[in-house]
């Protein structure tokens, strides 16, 4: 017997608040990639146009934007042609709300692994943030070409790219997390969420420039942690005015705390999940 | 303290709220009119909550190297017992120390995708089950020789019969390769001779000094798996020693036993079996057969109503589930009239040439016309054996007549005229 390779595993009842084991997490590395691979590959299974919806879904959602919106509504856009505003705030938009509705009903979904199979819970609302990054990333190729025709030149803001995307990714993440476990309780989750994410999108600056709010109410809509990040990635895609420090740093106080709590939520749910579900 | 124990429970217990609170999922409606009713005081708090210990202070050690059969009836806890030592669910109360890679497989093929091709599930399904890539893709030759689906391993899952399905899975299960197995009645999904396969590995396993847990209601393979058995009867360990001990157990628990699917209350049967024997010809019982013996079943009753006309059903299953025969007093043209008060029924099998294998008798007394039913309980499990006739050769064997003729006028009906 190779003493070296052995492992003792406690099991015991729950107990703590904080005993998050993050590394167990770490070491189901493999099983997040598979399981954000699985969700790619059944994406656009057995669909004729195959990937290239990734690009067809924003571009009509920008498309009747832009016409009733942009055309009829004339709505103003800080100075950008309106689809390119559009597209900016269409992208990051659609892949949140993609990643907390995966990573809500992940549990849900995959609740014959959680009957059966153990392997920490945490691995499923990552893989949920994780598979509509492809999706994002396919998304950001239709900006590209929009941006030329419009004469739009990216800045050395895109630098700050990865931050908001990391900044969205663990705000979808922290609501996957207190969502998930309620799911499983409450299927009405599943079934609010859709109403929740559009309800939350006319909240949010997409379809129109954060200008538009009255600045009495600026503060209370700042609130929405959505309304930084969505700034931040249009300042660092095509350069619009910088977001408000305040702003960003609101929503990122509430990511944070929404996203550390959620970790601690969730695990202590996580232990009942199989008997639950 | 030794240091070679590969699993030590301390009192492991699971408990389980019945009712609204903890049963499947209720919606957040019923949670919040559930909440007004407490805050406006009625007393309906004791009548949906009810707990209930699936597992009660589990104790025992198995070594290195130990193949353990857990047995016992449904409900009896195999099953929580073994959630508990694979991490998916926790123990409410105690504690284990497990000392070693865990594989656990509690159903075979969970986590299989259909619209994935054979070759991307074994990866996924491998890495759910624990197995790192590298070590996947260096297996992945093996398991697919294993599986024996070489040309199809690139066609997507929903095109593979039930049983390639089963193979590519237990395949990839097989090759995980723990110090630990845990097995919940794996082997009772498949094909008799999926299920050969499957012990064949466990065998393999067993040479390579692993320790296995194996939950089954298959005595047969829990005699030849295991050197100790643990029998569970109410979550409690009721026996944990010799397989003879605990396979005695069982079948003594097995007689009379409610079935679980006939969906009534025991206690509201107005009939019901309070006995059964199984006697050869001669009149003594028994429980070994040989292939093609009589056998005499006899059933006790007693009735808690008088009942009209009851319809006493005898059903043989084999090991693996399936119903090999069926008698019914109303097909067979018995009569039992107004039945009230204890008595005895008795029933002369013919011999029936089933091969050798273990089969289990359900009972179900159902009202005339098989109507409602009455009472359904299990009446116990016998052998039949025979050197040849397995189940390789079928469900049953009847001797026939064979002729040669060896003669060039030797036509078959079509060629004659």
């Amino acid at each position: 017997m190779t003493a070296a390779r052995r492992c003792v595993t406690t099991i015991r009842p729950a107990q703590g608040w904080l005993d998050l084991d993050l590394r167990a997490v770490w070491q189901n590395h493999e099983l997040l990639w598979q399981l954000v691979v699985r969700e790619l590959k059944l994406r656009y299974k057995q669909a004729a146009l195959g990937v290239a919806w990734a690009i067809l879904q924003p571009l009509f959602t920008v498309l009747v934007f832009t016409v009733i919106f942009g055309i009829f509504a004339r709505f103003p856009s800080g100075g950008m042609p309106y689809s390119v505003f559009a597209l900016t705030g269409v992208l990051p938009w659609t892949y949140f709300a993609e990643a907390m509705r995966r990573s809500a009903t992940g549990l849900v979904t995959n609740s014959e692994l959680v009957r059966k199979v153990y392997f920490p819970r945490l691995v499923i609302p990552l893989a949920g943030v994780g598979s509509p990054l492809a999706d994002f990333g396919f998304g950001l190729l239709l900006l590209l070409p929009l941006m030329v025709w419009h004469g739009v030149m990216p800045t050395w803001s895109l630098l700050t790219l990865p931050f908001w995307m990391l900044a969205m990714l663990a705000l979808a993440l922290a609501l996957g997390l207190w969502l998930g476990p309620l799911n499983v309780r409450y299927r009405d989750i599943m079934h609010t969420l859709p109403f929740i994410t559009q309800i939350w999108m006319f909240a949010t600056p997409i379809a129109y420039p954060l200008s538009m709010i009255p600045s009495k109410w600026r503060a209370l809509y700042s609130l929405n942690p959505m309304v930084g990040i969505i700034e931040g990635f249009r300042w660092s895609l095509v350069g619009t005015a910088r977001p408000d420090l305040g702003a960003v740093a609101i929503s990122l106080a509430v990511i944070a705390v929404a996203l550390v709590a959620g970790l601690i939520y969730f695990r202590r749910m996580e232990r009942s999940f199989a008997d639950v579900i | 303290m030794s240091v070679s124990a590969a699993i030590e429970a301390d009192g492991l217990s699971k408990r389980y709220v019945l009712g609204a609170a903890g049963g499947r999922y209720d919606s957040l409606r019923e949670r919040l009119t559930g909440a007004t009713r407490r805050l406006l005081g009625s007393a309906c708090e004791a009548e949906t909550k009810q707990a209930f210990w699936a597992l009660r202070e589990a104790r025992f050690s198995i070594n290195h190297g130990e193949n353990v059969g857990i047995i016992g009836l449904n409900g009896a806890g195999k099953s929580t017992l073994l959630k508990i030592l694979s991490r998916i669910t926790d123990p409410t109360s105690g504690s284990a120390r497990i000392d070693g890679r865990v594989g656990a497989l509690l159903e075979v093929g969970t986590g299989f995708h259909s619209e994935l091709t054979g070759r991307e599930n074994v990866y996924l399904y491998g890495s759910i089950l624990g197995m790192r890539k590298a070590e996947i893709s260096r297996k992945f030759d093996a398991i697919v020789e294993f599986a024996g689906i070489a040309p199809f391993i690139d066609t997507p899952v929903k095109r593979f019969s039930s049983g390639m399905y089963v193979r590519l899975a237990f395949a990839v299960a097989a090759h995980m390769d723990p110090d630990i197995l845990l097995l919940d009645e794996v082997l009772a999904v498949g094909d008799l001779a999926f299920q050969r396969k499957c012990l064949d590995h466990a065998h393999q396993l067993q040479k390579r000094d692993a320790t296995i847990l194996f939950v089954s209601h298959n005595m047969f393979s829990i005699k030849t798996m295991c050197q100790r058995v643990i029998y569970l009867r109410g979550g409690r360990i009721e026996h944990d020693g010799s397989v003879e001990g605990g396979i005695e157990l069982y079948e003594k628990d097995c007689r009379m036993s409610p079935l679980h699917w006939t969906g009534t209350k025991p206690q509201e049967w107005p009939i019901f079996i309070t006995g059964s024997e199984l006697l050869d010809e001669g009149g003594s019982p028994r429980r070994l057969f040989d292939f093609g013996q009589k056998m005499t079943l006899r059933l006790a009753y007693d009735t808690r109503n008088p009942v009209d006309r009851p319809n006493f059903i005898v059903c043989i299953l084999r090991s693996d589930g399936v119903p090999v025969c069926n008698y019914s007093t109303e097909v067979d043209g018995l009569d039992l009239g107004r039945v009230s008060g204890p008595g005895l029924i008795e029933l002369d099998l013919p011999p029936i040439k089933l091969v050798a294998e273990m089969y289990s008798i359900d009972v179900l007394i159902r009202a005339r016309g098989f109507q409602e039913i009455l009472c359904g309980q299990t009446a116990g499990i016998f052998h039949v054996r025979h050197p040849l006739f397995d189940t390789h050769f079928g469900v049953f064997h009847e001797t026939p007549k064979w002729r040669i003729e060896r003669t060039a006028r030797a036509r078959l009906g079509d060629d004659r005229n």
